[in-house]
């Protein structure tokens, strides 16, 4: 019996069905709860985590089916320049707000970071693998691990400030009062990246396209910046 | 097209981009570098929007769910998060919505000062 089980755990279709399944039961409470933390991302993360840990299944076992999943990313960020195309008057014709924007929020990002860090007397090894954090996972990983941060955090922390702009992106439009779609969606893809880009796409098309703009740009600028800490 | 082919299509193209991503000096993500040359090619027209419309409308409309594995990954770092996990918090959540910020007014500055220009 603990053999087929074995069998079983290790086999890429348990990855891929524990994390369909979870999906559809997250998208199912957020549907029921209207409630911005029940995000289905969260909800269906959390689900699988406590899964794994209750039946003491190895992380790497359900990596089996899960590295298929992450591999589709690329793919899918990939396809976002169909959403960009869509845009493409709009974006010559507002070309200096979207640029000056990305810059803005890519030296915010890195300018309050390492203000953090050195307030909170963080070693040097977190504060480069925190300097990254609000660009695209790969980029950031790249970025981290040349200038010898733990990539671990990284990963952590792209996906922290991910799920966090995606959870609370109408939230932040309302309190600071952006009513522009296309300040709007370069905000987004700012300051969360390719997570927070699959939300803008919920908000609007124009959001979306601005959005997967903003998240090229500043996972570029981002690269050449760090190049010169 | 098939399916299949538009498929083809953008593999095909991501393909490509880790082998660019490979070959430049800088570090570069294959991800970005696709995104850039699917980019291109819909601009020249090399590839028009019906050869690959039904693929990316799957990848697009469901593109918060490829997350869920690199999430499930958080698992693999917890002992090392546990190590620094205030100021990691700190710096994580509270920094986004600053960012978030900074860049919308950003943007809309920028705007009203090119509209002034103009009149």
């Amino acid at each position: 019996m603990t053999e087929l089980f074995e069998t079983l755990r290790s086999s890429a279709f348990f990855g891929l069905a524990l994390s369909c399944g979870a999906w559809c039961f997250g998208l199912w409470v957020q549907k029921k709860t209207r409630l911005v933390l029940c995000n289905p991302l969260v909800i269906a993360s959390a689900l699988i985590i406590l899964l794994l840990s209750v039946l003491h299944i190895p992380y790497s076992d359900y990596a089996v089916g899960g590295s298929l999943i992450s591999l589709m990313l690329g793919p899918a960020t990939a396809v976002l320049a169909l959403n960009i195309c869509h845009e493409k008057q709009r974006l010559r014709e507002y070309f200096l707000p979207v640029f000056v924007g990305c810059l803005v929020g890519t030296l915010t990002s890195m300018g309050l970071i390492l203000l953090l860090c050195h307030l909170l007397s963080v070693e040097s090894t977190i504060a480069a693998a925190l300097l990254p954090k609000s660009v695209t996972t790969a980029i950031a990983l790249a970025i981290s691990e040349s200038s010898g941060g733990i990539p671990g955090i990284t990963a952590a922390a792209v996906i922290v400030a991910g799920v966090v702009g995606a959870m609370f992106a109408p939230a932040f439009a309302k309190i600071f009062r952006v009513k522009d779609p296309i300040a709007e969606g370069i905000a987004i893809g700012a300051c969360s990246h390719a997570l927070g880009t699959a939300k803008a796409l919920e908000i609007g098309e124009l959001q979306g396209a601005m959005s997967s703009i903003s998240l090229c740009l500043c996972g570029i600028l981002t690269s050449i910046l760090c190049l010169f800490l | 097209m098939n399916i299949m082919g538009e498929l083809a299509i953008i593999f095909g193209l991501c393909l490509a981009a880790e082998g660019i991503s490979a070959l430049l000096p800088i570090t570069m993500p294959a991800s970005v570098i696709s995104l850039l040359l699917l980019l291109i090619c819909l601009l020249t027209g090399l590839i028009k929007e019906r050869q690959i419309q039904r693929a990316s409308d799957f990848f697009i409309r469901n593109m918060a769910f490829f997350f869920v594995a690199p999430c499930v990954g958080l698992i693999e770092h917890l002992p090392t998060l546990a190590s620094c996990l205030v100021p990691f918090l700190i710096i994580a959540v509270f920094t986004t919505p600053l960012i978030y910020a900074v860049t919308a007014w950003a943007v809309q500055l920028t705007m009203r000062l090119c509209r002034r220009k103009e009149h």
